[in-house]
């Protein structure tokens, strides 16, 4: 599926975090290499230490954070699902003013009140009776 | 007189003119048309510029001058000529780079947050879904590029609108309205502040919008299309510590207008638009006319 060598380590950082996300709520200590290995190198067929470089990146990336534990280092993702969500969402409004096309038009709207939202509605309703008229008559 | 001239028409497209163009608003009905003529205004307003220095030097120191005799003065019109070209480049390389490391960056967050939709079909190899309930879509535009939905716009809107909003979201993309948006970023920005026109650059937008709407209309129809657009903007949840947003409605009601073409200013619009273009086309040579004029009568 994935032929491009980048897409493929995205794929690899998307499943690990994935992965990171679940099984960290049972294990707040965090994850070793190995844990992640398991469950998610071994079907892929991918050796140890392909999953320790990916890790040892998302380390320095801060996405992950990490803790000694003897000689291994357990893995936590740095942020949760839902906050990186938000983030990304913001992202598109946010930082850009101006230059990003989305800022600029949210910025047409200051808060959008019922009474705009109803008055978008009856524009919809019109522009359908037209269009109706349109194919009938 | 020609220097005079370059300068009125430096002052007048850069301060006034974008401001009543942005009221105009029965030309947003050939959003095309005016977007060649807003990006003509930009580009004459930035020759007049350049050009000011360079158009005074024949009457200052006469039509052949010499570089041993005017070092000054021809320096004295590099340098102005210079600053101003200069503030350009540093505009364009700021809001380059500042564009471009947003998106690398934000590129990054969505593939780590979401799962490639449909990749074995080519055309949906670009696409993301982002678990979110309230209707979003936008693209990244590059070489990478992608679009985000999230997962409350494949809830909310059934297919004849999601395609509307893909349509429209690819043609953000195809027609590469990015770097028009890049374009008028860099000459807003490298004008000082208090010289900026925030309506003109929101005129833009719209304008741009507005061709991506259209695009969704032949794709989908009108009603897909207008539907589409509601739906979204209608749709916002505000899940509890998340942010949200949608589109604002007074913008989706302009957006709803001019789906269709319609008549510009009572002319028929592929008249109306020739009219625009011809316009946009003596715009950007009447900087270029009055240095020529500049050095041949001087």
């Amino acid at each position: 599926m994935a032929t491009n060598p980048r897409t493929r380590l995205g794929e690899l950082e998307r499943a690990v975090m994935e992965h990171l996300w679940t099984a960290s709520e049972a294990r707040p200590e965090g994850l070793t290499v190995r844990d992640v290995h398991d469950a998610i190198g071994v079907e892929r067929g991918l050796a140890y230490t392909t999953l320790m470089t990916v890790l040892d990146r998302m380390a320095k990336k801060k996405l992950v954070t990490r803790e000694r534990d003897g000689r291994a280092w357990r893995y936590l993702p740095a942020s949760s699902r839902d906050e990186l969500t938000s983030e990304a969402l913001h992202h598109t409004l946010g930082e850009l003013a101006g230059s990003e096309r989305r800022s600029a038009l949210l910025r047409f709207l200051d808060q959008s009140t019922p009474e705009e939202l109803d008055e978008l509605r009856a524009a919809l309703a019109d522009l359908e009776q037209r269009e109706g008229k349109r194919k009938t008559g | 007189m020609v220097i005079a001239a370059l300068l009125i028409l430096m002052i007048a497209l850069a301060w006034p003119v974008p401001r009543l163009m942005a009221g105009m608003t029965t030309f947003r009905r050939a959003p095309r048309a005016a977007l060649v003529v807003w990006q003509a205004t930009s580009v004459a307003a930035v020759l007049a510029a350049l050009f000011a220095a360079p158009a005074a030097l024949p009457y200052l120191i006469g039509p052949a001058p010499e570089l041993t005799d005017n070092a000054t003065q021809i320096a004295i019109a590099v340098t102005v000529t210079g600053l101003i070209a200069g503030r350009l480049i540093v505009s364009g390389h700021r809001v380059g780079t500042r564009l471009r490391a947003h998106r690398r960056r934000h590129r990054r967050l969505v593939d780590l947050l979401a799962v490639p939709v449909g990749a074995d079909a080519s055309h949906a190899a670009h696409m993301r879904v982002i678990e979110h309930p309230t209707p979003t879509a936008y693209c990244v535009p590059g070489v990478r590029r992608r679009v985000v939905l999230t997962q409350g716009t494949l809830d909310a809107l059934p297919e004849d609108q999601l395609d509307a909003v893909l349509a429209h979201e690819r043609a953000h993309l195809r027609a590469r309205h990015d770097l028009i948006l890049e374009f008028f970023t860099v000459i807003h920005e490298a004008v000082p502040s208090w010289f900026r026109c925030e309506a003109a650059l929101r005129e833009v937008t719209l304008l741009i919008e507005v061709l991506a709407d259209r695009a969704a209309v032949r794709a989908t129809g009108v009603l897909s299309t207008a539907r589409a657009i509601v739906g979204m903007a209608t749709g916002a949840v505000k899940p509890e510590g998340m942010l949200a947003m949608s589109e604002s409605p007074s913008a989706a009601r302009l957006r709803l207008e001019l789906l269709e073409p319609g008549p510009v200013a009572g002319l028929p619009a592929p008249m109306a638009a020739a009219v625009m273009y011809l316009f946009a086309g003596s715009v950007v040579l009447m900087p270029v006319a009055l240095l020529v004029v500049a050095w041949a009568t001087a």
